[in-house]
């Protein structure tokens, strides 16, 4: 019966690849597989992530990994990252789910071996989980690695590849596993599993980007933020764009036409979020802001509808808020979300 | 003699039959002189009776057999199990903090021997590092105190004390309290006193490895695992000493010195390893002298904590406590008391350093309008670096309003004003810190009834009260940028009722006890913190609108047993009200043994089982707390 049913899935996913490429689909999708995704990462001592499913109008489906599992998430949600029919949720507080893309059903976890998991890449049937290892006693992250699973369900850590502090984003490029440290850029060499070299990076790096199909890394400095192009055969920074924009986040989202879109934030005392509106294209800034307001904690942009979905954290006091935008930053419609969300998967 | 004793008592409100009625009616003629109390011998060392000027407000009062059973164990559990009163518990152990009538865990003060305790960084109290041995007895007021208390004390206030006596000879007593998941909590007391002087120490011992299993739901499958980081040792020291001057003057002091080492018991779903020190010294010392027709007492105390947070992070504070007061006659029917309170405060603290002086001026009078009417005024005043707290009266009365055969029903009331001074945290917290907060204030109306009731071998003594209160200000740490800042954001209104019920039915040899207690606490929100809030107009998180509580115990004999029941309903979780807990209930039974003239002991034992139904359940949501566990327990007396 699992196996029947895992070939369907198979199915579904095939067929749902082909949809993308414009033809009709022989069987329907599966419940999480249209819509949007809201990745509510929750709040730091309540381990409540979750997800929500949005599927527009006033339709949203709350705590759906808790609904299909019978189980709390019982974690803090980092990342949500698909491949290949599986949606890996990297919690921070140390592990990672496997689920069923479709259903949103377990298929495994990374339960043991992890501290603070950050973000996750699959290579070749083994998934590699970004981790900033165990706090020392004045909370500096000295002993950051990327673990190593070798099972695409997950299962036991087989290896920790020591790393620079605190890996955040990743992206394989040939044999290569590059990371987006707080500080630099490491380059894995996938073969070997072992550190290959560690690049000089201006500002903090934050995470890739494809724009106009060539690997940039998004950076950012209290006044300014920068988009290094990444030379992928030697991993060094081959050419900037560099944009002035004050107390930019590592909240940001490309949009349409060579623009993007970045939460900024004035710090005290004012405190004020805000989105501003860039164009990559032409190095500048459109608008520094677009919308403003307070808590902004994510940022996605739905293509095709061309809106821009902001996530208001309502202060972590309770559930937060997505706030839908449209290219001017004129507002469209809120979505109830849940405990601290954080960032969008469009379908 | 024993009518002198009596008197004298009375007079010092130490008597009071359940809810505070009956000494209104025992003073009726007149207040008598202060000279009485010298004559008196084998009596307790006097300290002063909190509930004194707290006419119309209720109290629990905590005796020493009530604890017995509890040795060595949190303060949070004796709360938990045996009042209305709720505490957001983090675990067996573990952080707890109170919530009286809906106020957050800073609203309420808590006093050891008459000095405030609350960490003044921290602005509230870790029940969980009171051990029961560190105090004899406690009184805990519920509503607004701080006219009468001063600052914290918003929802209510908590009074510990020991308790020392003159004239006893030498005393010692041996507790050892064992069970399950490595709890062994062990303390020795050995005290003398003759007529002018007494000393006791108790050291104690607590240890529980706290390796109970729970169902870990982060994983696939929610298997059963075991905390293997849970373990807390705690070890203590108290000293009290007391002597009498001269027949009008009384001198004493009590040290309490306790530190406690515990793992904290992770969330489920995480895998801190998180360690936390903490070493509490208190000290204090007393200074009375017994006019004619007044008493002077001269209070001086430290309190000093250390909280060491998994080694690197180290917080310190430090406070000075002086002050001096005054009561006397100034009428027949009116009794008063001013006095001012000097604090020096040092904060040590991981992030920032700071120092403060407050000054508190207070005058507390009561008023004897007739035989079966009193009131309470109380004003104060508290200044923190200069700025003015808000200036706080409280009125409160009781009326007896019926007096029959074997029967009494009595009104009382309560209007009061109260406030808490921003913490260090919330002020001076490096990043965030907000030195320009606003002290929280509240306005509270309370109004009870009060009945009591003995026919035959039946008593039963009751109270039911209704509260008003309106908390503004009240602060809240807010997420703004890269970090977290406190602001004087919301406004609450908090609402509810208090039932409790003592009842007692003697048939024979037997004596059947029920007691209870039940507590709707409704703590409406009125603030969102910004337009797409949904928090407005909803229960606060982690105040359940519903508590009940209740014990039947049987004694014969030697021998008693109990069963105790409490039932806490829904918590919402977060301040949009859109996530839950569900509500539980624990039922525990035991039985005590005290041993018999003859046997070659003096003392007794007692066995109880916790959780009997093995209830899983969570008090804060992803925290594991126990399932079915046993003590035993002994006293030896020599």
């Amino acid at each position: 019966m699992k196996n029947v049913r895992q070939s369907l899935l198979l199915l579904a996913v095939v067929f749902g690849f082909w949809a993308c490429e414009g033809e009709s689909p022989q069987v329907p999708l599966g419940e999480f597989e249209s819509g949007v995704l809201i990745i509510n990462e929750g709040a730091f001592g309540a381990n409540d992530g979750e997800v929500y499913h949005f599927t527009g109008g006033e339709n949203v489906t709350a705590d759906i990994f808790e609904s299909v599992n019978n189980r709390p998430f019982a974690g803090l949600i980092q990342d949500l990252v698909e491949r290949d029919g599986r949606t890996y949720l990297v919690a921070n507080t140390g592990k990672v789910e496997v689920v069923d893309t479709g259903d949103f059903s377990s298929l495994g976890a990374v339960a043991d071996d992890l501290d603070i998991s950050r973000s996750l890449v699959v290579y070749q049937d083994k998934l590699y989980i970004s981790d900033w290892g165990p706090y020392d006693s004045i909370f500096n992250s000295p002993e950051s690695y990327i673990a190593v699973v070798e099972n695409i369900n997950g299962g036991a850590v087989a290896k920790k590849i020591a790393v620079s502090s605190r890996p955040e984003k990743m992206e394989i490029v040939g044999g290569r596993l590059l990371v987006a440290n707080a500080q630099n850029m490491d380059v894995v060499n996938l073969e070997a599993d072992t550190l290959a070299s560690t690049v000089e990076i201006p500002g903090n790096p934050v995470k890739f980007l494809r724009i106009d199909g060539n690997l940039h890394l998004y950076a950012r400095q209290s006044d300014k933020i920068f988009f290094h192009r990444i030379n992928t055969n030697n991993f060094s920074v081959q050419s900037t764009i560099e944009i002035p924009l004050e107390g930019a986040t590592s909240n940001l989202t490309l949009g349409r036409n060579g623009e993007a879109y970045v939460v900024t934030s004035t710090g005290w005392p004012d405190y004020d979020d805000a989105v501003a509106k860039i164009s990559l294209s032409q190095g500048n800034v459109i608008d520094a802001s677009i919308y403003r307001g307070s808590g902004f904690y994510g940022i996605g942009f739905q293509a095709g509808e061309n809106r821009v979905f902001v996530a208001d954290n309502n202060g972590f006091q309770g559930n937060g808020t997505v706030i839908v935008l449209d290219e001017n930053g004129e507002e469209v419609k809120t979505i109830p979300a849940g405990r601290g969300p954080s960032g969008f998967v469009f379908k | 003699m024993r009518i002198l004793l009596f008197f004298t008592l009375v007079f010092f409100g130490q008597v009071r039959m359940a809810f505070g009625l009956a000494d209104a009616l025992s003073r009726a003629d007149s207040l008598p002189a202060y000279g009485d109390t010298l004559d008196l011998l084998g009596v307790e060392v006097f300290s002063f009776p909190v509930e004194k000027y707290a006419q119309g407000q209720s109290v629990i009062r905590i005796k020493e057999r009530d604890l017995e059973r509890f040795q060595g164990q949190a303060f949070t559990e004796y709360l938990q199990k045996q009042t209305g009163l709720f505490l957001r518990q983090h675990g067996p152990g573990m952080l707890a903090s109170l919530t009286m009538r809906g106020t957050s865990a800073g609203h309420n003060a808590v006093f050891w021997n008459g000095l405030p305790i609350n960490s003044p960084s921290l602005g509230q109290a870790d029940f969980s590092i009171l051990p029961v041995g560190g105090f004899d007895q406690a009184e805990i007021l519920l509503g607004s105190g701080g006219a009468l208390f001063g600052t914290d004390a918003i929802g209510g206030s908590v009074h510990l004390h020991t308790r020392l006596k003159f004239n006893q000879g030498f005393q010692a007593k041996v507790q050892s309290n064992v069970g399950s998941f490595g709890l062994w909590n062990q303390s020795m007391q050995a005290g003398y006193s003759s007529e002018k002087f007494s000393s006791r120490t108790q050291v104690y011992r607590n240890f529980s490895r706290n390796d109970f299993p729970f169902r870990n739901l982060s994983k696939i499958g929610t298997p059963i695992e075991r905390h293997d980081h849970g373990r807390v040792l705690q070890y203590g020291l108290v000293q009290d000493l007391a002597w009498m001057i001269s027949p009008k003057s009384q001198i004493s002091s009590s040290l309490w010195y306790n530190d406690t080492d515990r793992e904290i018991i992770p969330l489920i779903g995480s895998n801190t390893e998180d360690q936390q020190q903490d070493r509490n010294l208190r000290w204090v010392v007393d200074y009375f002298y017994f006019g004619e027709k007044n008493m002077l007492n001269l209070k001086a105390g430290l309190v000093d904590d250390e909280l060491i947070f998994n080694v690197g992070s180290v917080n310190q504070t430090r406070q000075y406590f002086l002050s001096g007061d005054l009561e006397w006659n100034i009428l027949p029917e009116i009794q008063a008391k001013s006095g001012v309170r000097q604090t020096f405060v040092q904060g040590n603290l991981s992030s920032y350093e700071a120092e403060e002086s407050r000054t508190e001026f207070y005058h507390s009078s009561n008023f004897l309008l007739k035989e079966n009417l009193r009131f309470s005024l109380n004003l104060r005043q508290f200044v923190y670096d200069g700025n003015f707290a808000p200036f706080t009266p409280s009125l409160g009365g009781e009326w007896m309003v019926f007096r029959g055969k074997g029967q009494e029903l009595g009104l009382k009331g309560m209007l009061a004003r109260s406030f808490k001074v921003p913490t260090l945290n919330d002020r001076f917290w490096v990043p965030g810190g907000n030195p320009e907060l606003l002290p929280e204030e509240s306005y509270s109306a309370e109004m009870g009834l009060v009945h009591q009731l003995e026919k035959g071998a039946f008593q039963l003594e009751q109270s039911l009260t209704h509260f008003q209160m309106w908390v503004e200000n009240w602060i809240i740490w807010l997420p703004r940028g890269s970090f977290w800042a406190p602001e004087n954001i919301r406004d609450v209104h908090n609402s509810g009722l208090e039932y409790t019920f003592n009842a007692k039915y003697k048939l024979g040899r037997t004596v059947f006890g029920l007691n209870g207690n039940y507590a709707l606490n409704r703590a409406i929100n009125h603030t969102d913190v910004n337009a797409n809030d949904r928090s407005a107009g909803k229960q606060l998180p982690y105040t359940p609108v519903h508590k009940a509580q209740g014990q039947l115990e049987v004694e014969r004999g030697l021998i008693s047993t109990f069963v105790n029941h409490q039932w806490v309903g829904q918590r919402f979780i977060a301040t949009d009200n859109i996530g839950s807990l569900p509500s539980y209930r624990l039922w525990d039974v035991g039985f005590r043994y005290q041993f018999p003239e003859k046997f070659f002991l003096a003392g007794q034992a007692g066995f109880q089982v916790h959780n009997v139904l093995d209830t899983e359940y969570q008090i804060l949501r992803l925290r594991t707390m126990p399932g079915r566990n046993y003590q035993l327990n002994i006293t030896i007396r020599l």
